[in-house]
Order: structure tokens, then C-alpha cells, then sequence
């Protein structure tokens, strides 16, 4: 029914997490994500993890938006609560987190 | 208790009814045998339904007509329970299971059952005087009948039938839905009522065999009336009146428009009551449609809480969609369902669009939203979508995920559960 891309599933990673195979996302991939968000606001995504979030103009509510990209992906829900709060500030930070969030 | 009867039913028994193929009239429809009363009569097609309705008009037996697919073991069971005789009605053939509990009839009652979008339908009280809302001479017409039986949105358009003279019927079954278009140009269909989803359906499958239907009326109403689908519809049929109807099983026909625009005028809420005219009185609280109306099932008179919320734009008031789905709060921010999917109608390549809340980190909800494009001015992409919402919506409002879909989804009641 739906034409939504999965694509990124091919050469994903992945563990077995009991009976269920759980697919992950390479920080590459989560990259691509991310700057598939900024391009539907008309940005791009600078190349250097160091990247100031506030100075591309990357909020809370993309943050948000790609978490439900990578949800998407993998085909499950992310656990927000396992890494515990820290600060986001720089692309990099976006990146490990997620990366984190997945293996959670 | 008895129900009161209105005396002008059957003044149309001379019109032509079209049904599974044949042309006949309500007059040489087939018989049903003598319905046990009260009955709930079950049915698979159009024929049928309007077979039982006849047969209520002339022996003002207590009915309840609807789909047997509507209606499911459990409930089959309530309405023995209730006192019903559950009648599968097929063609000449019937089968009936008594009811188990025996009452008196309510001689002229009709009960109608709710769409039951928010819940177990619930069965709604009528007489065939009070779902007569349309009660002035009507022009000679041949009205479409696409709603399935026994909702309140069918007997609108069958009481205009049985009541009036020269206003023909076209039954569409389900089979039918996909190539509507085709059977009405055939039988000369000068009016047709739907719902937005089906106005959209059709138009998605095929626009030029819709606008070869000699439409003069069009209606719409069971769900909420985007501005996008009025001016599609007057660009097809330049010369049609259009009309959308808020209309619903409890309050009956209260609100119709016919100046081509969505929403009704901010004007018509709390308007002085006129004893001369059947006018409904509107009001709105906390952001809720609140409806007193003439046309009310059995023991809803009075104010009755429509469920349905509503927003002011400009000097029109809109009917978003239910209040206990339309309002999406993002991060703090609220924000109506209803708003964003007329947005996303608006935009030229869309045909069809379902707006939702999406559980996200940090904001707690999200705008997500089905789209289905139209086939002629596609391909869009979702990033197309997200530059025409942003410069038309707050960002806490623009869908931030949307999913493309091949088909516009349709149920039985011909709403999509927008």
C-alpha cells in the first residue's frame, strides 16, 4: 500500500536481540538522515561533526523529526529514556547519540 | 408509545428507483413479506433496504434497516434483547430470528444506528417525518444513492424519494462505487450526495467520466468540507449548485451551505430562534459545535455536544474534525488536524490527505501525515509537501513524516476517518 522508501534497510547492520533480528543504522546512515531533514527546510548539512546545531538551524523539532526517520527505518521504536539526558549542541552529538539510542 | 407518522410519505411512489440493474419504481418494487415489528432488517444491497423502507411507509412497522455487515453477532444479540425480530432480508427470500424480548411496537419509529466513529454504534430514534428534513417542492431531479443503507446520510436522500414527486433514485451498491460515473451518466443522475472521501475517489479514478454526469445539485456532508474539494468540484461542474451539509444521526440536518465556500458563516452562531422556521440554533463552547435542533433523534432535544470541534478563520467557522482527535499539542504547541489537512489539500497535486499526531521524543507529538497524489500532476515529493506547508503553517504544524499512498481509502460509510 504505501511507497514510503526503505531502501537504507540494505546494508544495514544488525543483531539478534532474542528471537527478534533488530536492524541498525550505520552513523552514516543516521548522517544521510539527518540531512535529508535539513534539505525539507531548504539547508544543507555541513560535512564537519563540529557543526554548531544553533548556527545551522537544526531545533528540537528536527531533532524529533529524525528520530522518527530512523524509528522508520528500523522498523521499531527508540528508547529514549536508556542514555539518560546529556547535551546536544553539534551535529557530531546528534550522531552519537542515536547511535546509542539503537543499541540501548 | 407511538411514534408520529408523516402523512406525505409515498407521495413519490411513481418515481423510478434503479437498483441491481433494473428500472422499476417504488411502487413496483419487490414486496418484502410481513415484517414482524419491531424489526431490525439486515441487507446485503440496495433493494432490499428500500423494500423494507416502503414497507415501513405503509404499515408503519418499527424498523431498524442497515448493512448486515454493520451489525455483528454481539449486536444482533442487544437487539433481540431489545425487542427486535433480526430479519435477513434477500431479494424474496428472508430469514427471521425472534426477538427475545417481547415489548409493544412503537407504531411509525424508526431507529437509525450511529457510524460509530467514536465507539459502538448506538441506536438513534427517528420517525420518517423527522429524517423528512428536505420538505420543500424540489425541481424535478434523479438523485444518486451511494450511502450505504439505513445511515443517516441514506434516508436523507431516500425521504426526499418517497416523499416528493419526480425525484427518481440510482442505487449504487458497493461493486458500483469504482464506476459510479458511468451508471448515473446512463440513468440521467442530476443530483448525487457523498461524502468528501467519495468526491475525491471519483475524481482521482476518473474526472472526465464524472463530468459527463449531468450533475445540477451536489452535495456533501459526513465529514469535514475542505475548501479545495468545493472549488475542484465547481471547476468540473461550473454551473451545479454545491452544497455541503453538516449532518449527523443524533441532530439531524442542522447546518447547509451553499455559497461554495467551507464553513459556515460566524454569523449563525447564536442567532435569535425564529418560531416561523425549522433553524437550528448553533453555538460554540471550548472550541465544541453545540447544536438545538428541530430535526433531533428521540429524547435529544435540547442542546446537544456535537463532539465536533471548530475553529474561527476570518469571518467563517470551520469544522475541523472530532475533538478528542483533531487537536495535536506539539512540544506545548496546538494544533488542528483538521487546519493542516486542508492545507495539504490545497495544494494542486493532492487528491487525498489524512493528518494524525505521532508519538515523538521531546516535542511528545508530532504532525504525520497520509497523502495520496493525484495521478495526473504528480510526482511530489515530501519534501515539496513540507515547503508548501511551511509557508502556510506555524513549524510545530507542518507534517514532519508523510507517507505516499497508493489509493484513497474509503470504508463502507464512504468516510476515510480523516
Amino acid at each position: 500500500m504505501s511507497n514510503t522508501s526503505c531502501s537504507r534497510l540494505q546494508g544495514m547492520n544488525s543483531h539478534a536481540l532474542g528471537s527478534v533480528v533488530m536492524a541498525e543504522l550505520t552513523r552514516e546512515q543516521i548522517r544521510d538522515l539527518m540531512g535529508a531533514v535539513m534539505k525539507a527546510q531548504g539547508k544543507t548539512l555541513p560535512a564537519e561533526d563540529s557543526a554548531d546545531l544553533r548556527e545551522i538551524g537544526f531545533r528540537s523539532l528536527d531533532f524529533s523529526e529524525l528520530a522518527l526517520r530512523v524509528e522508520d527505518e528500523i522498523g521499531d521504536e527508540l528508547n529514549f529514556d536508556a542514555p539518560g539526558l546529556r547535551q546536544i549542541a553539534k551535529v557530531g552529538d546528534v550522531l552519537d547519540f542515536i547511535e546509542q539510542l539503537q543499541s540501548a | 408509545m407511538t411514534a408520529r407518522r408523516r402523512s406525505t410519505a409515498l407521495i413519490g411512489d411513481d418515481n423510478t428507483v434503479v437498483a441491481g440493474g433494473r428500472t422499476v419504481t417504488w411502487r413496483t418494487l419487490h414486496k418484502l413479506p410481513q415484517l414482524p415489528s419491531p424489526a431490525a432488517v439486515l441487507v446485503d444491497n440496495g433493494a432490499d433496504a428500500l423494500a423494507a423502507v416502503r414497507h415501513h411507509a405503509v404499515h408503519g412497522t418499527e424498523l431498524l434497516v442497515a448493512t448486515g455487515s454493520r451489525v455483528d453477532l454481539s449486536m444482533r444479540e442487544e437487539l433481540g434483547e431489545s425487542g427486535f425480530a433480526v430479519v435477513i432480508a434477500k431479494g424474496d427470500e428472508h430469514s427471521v430470528t425472534p426477538a427475545k424480548l417481547k415489548r409493544v411496537e412503537e407504531s411509525g419509529r424508526v431507529w437509525l444506528l450511529t457510524s460509530g466513529s467514536t465507539g459502538r454504534p448506538k441506536r438513534i430514534g427517528h420517525t420518517l417525518e423527522s429524517l423528512t428534513t428536505v420538505t420543500t417542492q424540489q425541481q424535478p431531479r434523479t438523485w444518486l444513492l451511494p450511502y450505504a443503507p439505513g445511515t443517516y446520510a441514506w434516508w436523507q436522500v431516500v425521504t426526499i424519494s418517497l416523499t416528493q414527486a419526480d425525484q427518481g433514485l440510482v442505487v449504487i451498491e458497493p461493486s458500483e462505487l469504482e464506476t459510479w460515473p458511468l451508471i448515473a451518466a446512463e440513468h440521467g443522475v442530476t443530483a448525487a450526495s457523498g461524502t468528501p472521501t467519495f468526491w475525491r475517489q471519483t475524481i482521482y479514478r476518473d474526472t472526465e467520466a464524472l463530468a459527463k454526469v449531468p450533475l445540477e445539485q451536489i452535495t456533501l456532508g459526513g465529514e469535514p468540507v475542505d475548501q479545495a474539494i468545493l472549488d475542484r468540484l465547481r471547476e468540473i461542474f461550473p454551473q451545479a449548485r454545491i452544497s455541503w451539509i453538516y449532518a449527523s444521526s443524533e441532530v439531524g440536518a442542522s447546518i447547509v451551505v451553499h455559497d461554495g465556500k467551507a464553513g459556515f458563516p460566524r454569523a449563525w452562531l447564536d442567532r435569535e430562534p425564529d418560531p416561523e422556521s425549522e433553524r437550528p440554533f448553533l453555538s460554540v463552547d471550548k472550541d465544541e459545535l453545540i447544536i438545538t435542533s428541530p430535526h433531533h433523534g428521540a429524547g435529544l432535544d435540547g442542546a446537544v455536544r456535537t463532539g465536533d470541534r471548530v475553529e474561527f478563520v476570518d469571518d467563517r467557522v470551520l469544522i475541523t474534525g472530532r475533538l478528542d482527535s483533531d487537536e495535536i499539542n506539539v512540544g506545548g504547541s496546538k494544533v488542528s488536524a483538521g487546519l493542516v489537512r486542508n492545507v495539504l489539500m490545497g495544494h494542486p497535486a493532492v487528491a487525498w490527505a489524512r493528518v494524525f499526531a505521532r508519538k515523538a521524543p521531546l516535542v511528545g507529538r508530532m504532525v504525520a501525515a497520509e497523502v495520496v497524489t493525484s495521478p495526473d500532476l504528480g510526482p511530489i515529493t515530501d519534501a515539496d509537501l513540507v515547503q508548501w506547508c511551511s509557508n502556510r503553517l506555524p513549524d510545530y504544524g507542518i507534517p514532519r513524516r508523510i507517507k505516499f499512498l497508493d489509493a484513497i481509502p474509503q470504508k463502507e460509510t464512504l468516510k476515510s476517518d480523516v
